[in-house]
């Protein structure tokens, strides 16, 4: 369990160019491990890979929508072409709109069906999408580590949320559970990390009185830092946690304490 | 960021520290760079896991603390403090697990197993407190019992989840300064889980996806991760350690 935890790891992360997947990858670049920096803005993408790179780590930008199967296969080819076998996959891509008539969340009498069927494209399918992609491989090696960015929404109420980012959070908390018995007989251990409010671009789309109402009543009195989330995330893919699977852990602050 | 498991100059007080669990979690909080103060009921095997552990001696304190007594409790932490200047992590490890239906259960093996699960993990946690740096961490250890119930456990497993929810109140009581969680393992390879085993063993493990048991030196990661600056924003959570045999 020393720093360079991941030295040989191959690591995609979806969601990467910037806020939690930008600081988990980075984390996994930092431990010693290449990674597969996805996301849907090609030029955040590269942006966050190419700063990666900077500081000496083996980056490399992949450009999909998670929602898109057949871009998501593209991209992973690309990735495994460059790095060779992805063994740790973290889906961390999400979107939470927030297109009500109040400014906030749109509540389920406003929500357009668009809007509804788009968030469940990129939170749940672009989940099954990139584990669809990636799992084969990691069995062929016998070994692997999934990673899903839930979050304390999927688990309770939270009324800053719309119910497609709700429903799509406790959905990705079971396809935790039920990846975990598939996989772990070949080796692959599927876990969720449930962020409170982290200080992301994402959260900042939320008014800040909203936010502070939940700062208030988070016992650590504070906003997670992406950086917060990023060190649950590099546990769970390290070999310190190889035991632990089927599990969602809350990083929150204390915050509902779900 | 990955600095974050490095334990120099910090100090782990850890009850229960002789056995099978406790043992692993101590000598990687050694191996992190940090000093330990090691508490059992039993001295030799105290005696014995201090000489393994740190036979130099220099980074460990042995102190006899029987759970079930405040005033030793104290006794430790003022030990510590004595010898560290402080502690930063408090592992409530000390357990006592035996076979016991609920309809046959004399009041004395009620009284025994809650004073030692329950009683012992209050008082050592309200020794610790004021002792505590700003920044500590405490981590309870918990049981999947705590969580599901147990057959032939009744009073173990209610002891664990009553740790289960004063680890979530003293999260509340203690932050911001100081985070509290819980690990809850599985079935962990050791000398506790041989009578269950060898009942009921291939079916146990045929419900576990990764197929096997655990190892102590993998409950012993998930604790120093809580106890870590990795787990810097999470307080009130109890993490399962288990194989996948119980999802939460």
């Amino acid at each position: 369990m020393s720093a360079m935890t991941h030295v040989g790891e191959v690591v995609l992360v979806t969601g990467a160019g910037r806020g939690i997947g930008q600081a988990m990858a980075d984390a996994h670049i930092a431990a010693g491990a290449k990674v597969l920096y996805l996301d849907f803005d090609a030029a955040l993408a590269e942006g966050a890979a190419a700063a990666a790179r900077a500081r000496g780590g083996e980056a490399l930008a992949l450009t999909a929508n998670v929602a898109d199967h057949d871009a998501v296969a593209a991209a992973v080819a690309q990735g495994v072409a460059a790095f060779g076998p992805i063994t740790a996959l973290v889906n961390n891509a999400g979107i939470s709109p927030k297109s009500g008539s109040t400014g906030g969340k749109a509540p389920v009498w406003e929500m357009s069906p668009q809007e509804w069927a788009t968030v469940l494209g990129v939170n749940l399918t672009g989940a099954f999408n990139c584990s669809r992609a990636v799992v084969p491989g990691m069995m062929a090696l016998g070994r692997g580590a999934i990673v899903s960015t839930a979050s304390v929404a999927g688990k309770t109420y939270c009324d800053i949320v719309g119910v497609h980012y709700a429903a799509t959070k406790a959905g990705l908390i079971g396809m935790t559970k039920h990846l975990a018995g598939e996989l772990g007989p070949h080796g692959i251990t599927v876990n969720a990390i449930a962020p409170g409010r982290i200080d992301t671009p994402l959260m900042r789309g939320t008014a800040s009185a909203a936010n502070d109402a939940v700062k208030a009543i988070t016992p650590l009195r504070r906003f997670g830092t992406p950086e917060d989330v990023a060190g649950t995330c590099l546990f769970l893919t390290s070999p310190a946690a190889r035991f632990v699977t089927a599990q969602v852990i809350d990083v929150a602050g204390g915050w509902l304490m779900t | 960021m990955t600095a974050g498991l490095d334990f120099t100059g910090k100090t782990l007080l850890i009850t229960g520290a002789a056995g099978a669990i406790c043992r692993p979690i101590a000598a990687l909080y050694l191996a992190l760079g940090g000093n330990c103060v090691l508490t059992d009921r039993d001295e030799a095997a105290l005696a014995a896991t201090a000489a393994e552990l740190d036979p130099a001696g220099t980074r460990t304190l042995t102190c006899r603390h029987d759970v079930t007594r405040p005033e030793e409790a104290d006794a430790a932490v003022i030990a510590a403090v004595i010898r560290f200047g402080g502690i930063d992590s408090l592992v409530t490890g000390a357990g006592l697990y035996r076979d016991a239906a609920i309809a046959s259960m004399s009041d004395a093996e009620w009284r025994q197993s809650m004073a030692i699960n329950l009683d012992g993990v209050f008082y050592s946690c309200r020794a610790a407190i004021a002792h505590l740096r700003p920044g500590g961490a405490i981590v309870n250890l918990a049981s999947m019992a705590g969580h599901r119930g147990s057959h032939t456990h009744g009073h173990y497993a209610a002891a664990k989840g009553g740790v289960l929810t004063l680890t979530r109140t003293l999260a509340l009581e203690l932050a911001p300064a100081i985070r509290v969680n819980a690990v809850s393992p599985g079935l962990i390879d050791g000398p506790m889980v041989q009578p269950l085993l060898a009942v009921k063993g291939p079916a146990l493990m045929a419900q576990t996806p990764l197929g096997r048991l655990g190892t102590g030196d993998e409950v012993a990661r998930a604790v120093c991760f809580l106890l870590s600056d990795w787990a810097s924003f999470i307080t009130g959570e109890s993490l399962h350690v288990n194989g996948g045999l119980f999802m939460d």
